[in-house]
């Protein structure tokens, strides 16, 4: 294959990764999955009952790898059985995987509040027909991306794998990386904007999540309002970062042509990740001179 | 994810005995009448294996809430995806060495992995959880369940050929791991909290196998058309009436259910 | 039936293997940084996600690399270490991208309450810890740490794969793949779990003094993995 088409698709996969990315994050934001969502699980116990959605599915790469090996299924079942084209497979794939997402969303949001009986917790109905359809496009758009990527990868780059399970493993990755970064801007500042920015959260501060908006109660789509500024983005960069540069190492040093550029592409990562952890430390260092500690140092003061 | 209050009390109306024998008959009859009545009378009878498998789902999703109630230390999610990671080694195991007694291989290797991993658990990581054993050969037996039934019913029979061919090969193994695990992982999951109540629960472990049954019948397209219709109808009449029931359900155990409204005033939480 | 003694004496070396690469999963999960549910809302140290979850991602991530350089290499060496690029890459990115929300979205400086001085950068890190809370965001340690991990993980996931796809066997390559690469995600799950429940969840590094338990982890995952490479090669073999 022509090096130039290579990276032409490589960077359509790039591409379509970072939207999948951004819209993983976003669709866990307004459903409030994950890890922040044991604060929205907590806050009616520690009587802050709230309106926000409940969408325990799961961790979110479980959830996020149903998704896509459902669209990749129905997707390679399309193209194989009836022969259809590609992309509309794929969109359909999509589809069926957003309505079955849809399912298990509105499954978590009934059962965990009426486990929460004693707390006094009320199931809202208006809340689950406004968040529903929301998350369910949010999911499709990363299950469409998802797909793409994937059958871009075996179509033209000519990976092994069958599709379901690229758009499986592909589907974890995108899960645990939108559950690393962008749900920590949800859950450390937007579930707590009550109080002082510049500090992790309180333990006695536990279940106090922000329940009032701007005008009237805080819902999910107002906390997708605000991490779509930063927490989506980053999140689509990180995604998509992963896929452009693990496929970039092997597709500038192909190790088809030889074994040295197979090692050549080796070094290439681990340069890039060498950079990476010097990024880190830059980031480090700056943190710690721009915010400063939080106490005085007890054996000198 | 404990941050649900106290743990939930790990009983419930039904004995476990009975859903285990529940799991174990149902899942390998299903999967017995649909090898053979597909070859014998007609591949429409394929959807047998899906009905299999819903009832290893639900077997597993109590299995879950049995041993979740004790607190992992981590998700609930890890264990669901620990089953499937045994069940799919032990079924492929026994589906390609067992021939015609391949889902009883698989089952009973699966029940002996997952007794390791229990003893494991309990003996050299410490974990000291009294029904660690017994809930792992349970889980880990539903997960190998799960999968040959939905194979069974992809593939039309339970033959290793076949499941090579029509599920392993182009990959659709990867949604029946996915989708089985979160079938019996879900359940309990999703109505996690102290007044978590098992027909609850087990109602959307039937919910969640009927998607599962929807997807192996699209799947059961590639492998011949014949008993695709059938198993994506009954699938979704499954989803439809459990999904009913389990609303059912939420509007007797939850506190209210409100068409829109206010949160509760500061009087009412008292 | 098959013939188990030949299957596993023409095989042995790859039972060996896999059973390693199991080992090598297990001892990778203790080095992956995550802080849990905690690390979401910067009330503990490492990334804000499930250790089971994070681990898998990471060492799928390098399955995928892996799997693309096997199908034009057969090296071991580069194969094994095209996994582990392609773990490594995605843990980095990962920290990465959550520095910078740590950083620029909650506004705080990485800090660990575990140790008092970073082993790496000798930078203090107690006076750095908000106030009730265990810590946050990834200091230099924790993100070596993880990359070590992601390494590890590359390496463990890659070796499974390679042994299942090198094992004698009837099988069309098609059908191979599709079946070594299953049981590779499948092993790979039971050894991401395991260890998270020796570690209960969550861990800084290896700097973290739950990190010395590794062993009850790795010889836990010495046996399970043993189990399933014998079960693994017994029916790649027998076809």
């Amino acid at each position: 294959m022509e090096p130039l088409i290579g990276m032409g698709v490589l960077a359509l996969m790039g591409a379509a990764a970072t939207v999948a990315g951004a819209s993983e994050d976003l669709e866990s934001d307004v459903g409030s999955q994950s890890n922040p969502n044991s604060q929205v699980q907590l806050a009616p116990q520690m009587m802050y009952p709230h309106r926000i959605y409940n969408k325990a599915i799961s961790g979110e790469p479980p959830s996020n790898a149903l998704m896509c090996a459902i669209g990749g299924t129905t997707a390679s079942v399309l193209m194989t059985a009836y022969s259809m084209s590609p992309l509309f497979a794929i969109a359909m794939g999509a589809l069926f995987a957003a309505i079955v997402h849809g399912s298990y969303s509105i499954s978590a949001f009934l059962g965990r509040p009426a486990s929460q009986k004693r707390f006094k917790q009320p199931v809202y109905l208006d809340v689950l027909r406004s968040h529903t359809p929301v998350i369910m496009g949010y999911s499709y758009i990363t299950t469409f991306c998802i797909l793409v990527v994937s059958y871009l990868m075996i179509a033209v780059l000519g990976h092994p794998f069958p599709l379901p399970l690229l758009a499986f493993i592909w589907g974890i990755t995108v899960g645990a990386i939108g559950s690393s970064t962008g749900d920590v801007h949800y859950g450390a500042e937007r579930e707590f904007q009550n109080v002082e920015f510049g500090a992790g959260l309180n333990a006695a501060n536990s279940g106090n999540i922000v329940r009032t908006a701007e005008s009237g109660l805080r819902n999910g789509i107002d906390n997708s309002w605000f991490c779509a500024k930063f927490g989506g983005p980053v999140t689509g960069i990180a995604f998509g970062m992963t896929v452009f540069l693990s496929g970039w190492v092997t597709t500038v040093f192909n190790p088809a042509a030889s074994l040295t550029m197979g090692w050549l592409s080796v070094v290439a990562g681990v340069i890039l990740v060498l950079i990476m952890i010097i990024w880190n430390r830059k980031i480090e260092v700056a943190a710690r001179a721009a915010f400063g500690p939080y106490k005085e140092d007890e054996v000198a003061a | 994810m404990s941050a649900g209050g106290e743990p939930a009390v790990a009983g419930g109306a039904v004995a476990p005995n009975k859903i285990i024998a529940f799991g174990i008959l149902g899942g390998l009859i299903g999967i017995y009448a649909a090898h053979f009545l597909d070859s014998m009378i007609s591949p429409v009878f394929s959807f047998m294996g899906a009905l299999g498998a819903i009832c290893a789902i639900v077997w597993g999703a109590d299995a879950v809430r049995r041993v979740c109630s004790y607190g992992l230390g981590t998700g609930v999610p890890s264990i669901g995806m620990l089953a499937l990671g045994m069940g799919v080694v032990a079924s492929m195991f026994g589906l390609a060495v067992g021939g015609i007694a391949g889902p009883i291989i698989a089952f009973v290797s699966a029940a002996i992995i997952g007794l390791i991993i229990g003893v494991l658990a309990n003996k050299v990581l410490g974990m000291n959880i009294p029904i660690m054993e017994q809930s792992m050969v349970e889980i880990a037996g539903a997960g190998a369940l799960t999968i040959v039934g939905l194979s069974t019913t992809m593939a039309g029979t339970f033959m290793f050929e076949e499941v090579l061919t029509f599920v392993i090969a182009p990959g659709y193994i990867a949604v029946i791991f996915i989708a089985g695990g979160m079938g019996i992982l879900h359940p309990f999951n999703a109505c996690l909290g102290p007044d978590e109540h098992q027909d609850r629960t087990l109602t959307l472990g039937f919910e969640k196998g009927g998607i599962a049954m929807v997807i192996a019948g699209l799947v059961s397209a590639v492998a011949g058309s014949a008993a695709m219709l059938p198993t994506i109808m009954i699938g979704v009449f499954i989803w439809y009436t459990s999904f009913a029931k389990f609303y059912e359900l939420t509007k007797r155990d939850s506190y209210k259910i409100l068409g829109s409204g206010l949160l509760p005033s500061e009087e009412e939480l008292q | 039936m098959i013939d188990v003694v030949s299957i596993l004496s023409a095989n042995i070396l790859y039972v060996v293997l896999i059973t390693l690469g199991g080992m090598l999963i297990s001892l990778s999960v203790h080095f992956v940084p995550v802080g849990g549910a905690p690390a979401a809302m910067a009330q503990a140290t490492g990334i804000g996600t499930g250790t089971v979850q994070l681990a898998a991602g990471a060492g799928l991530t390098g399955l995928v690399t892996a799997g693309a350089v096997m199908a034009v290499s057969d090296s071991l060496p580069l194969i094994l270490a095209a996994g582990a690029v392609g773990a490594m890459i995605m843990m980095s990115v990962t920290m990465l991208v959550g520095a910078w929300v740590y950083t620029y979205g909650v506004g705080v400086p990485p800090a660990s309450a575990k140790i008092k001085y970073d082993p790496i950068t000798k930078d203090r890190q107690d006076l750095y810890v908000s106030q009730g809370t265990e810590g946050h965001g990834l200091p230099t340690v924790s993100y070596v740490s993880g990359v070590i991990g992601g390494l590890l993980g590359g390496i463990g996931g890659a070796l499974v794969y390679y042994s299942l796809m090198s094992t004698s066997t009837g099988l069309t390559m098609t059908n191979l793949i599709g079946l070594a690469s299953i049981f590779a995600v499948g092993i790979f799950f039971v050894n991401a779990v395991i260890p998270s429940y020796n570690i209960g969840g969550t861990i800084e590094g290896f700097h973290d003094p739950k990190f010395k338990k590794w062993p009850k982890a790795v010889f836990s995952s010495f046996i399970a993995t043993f189990l399933s490479a014998l079960v693994g090669v017994l029916a790649i073999g027998g076809l």
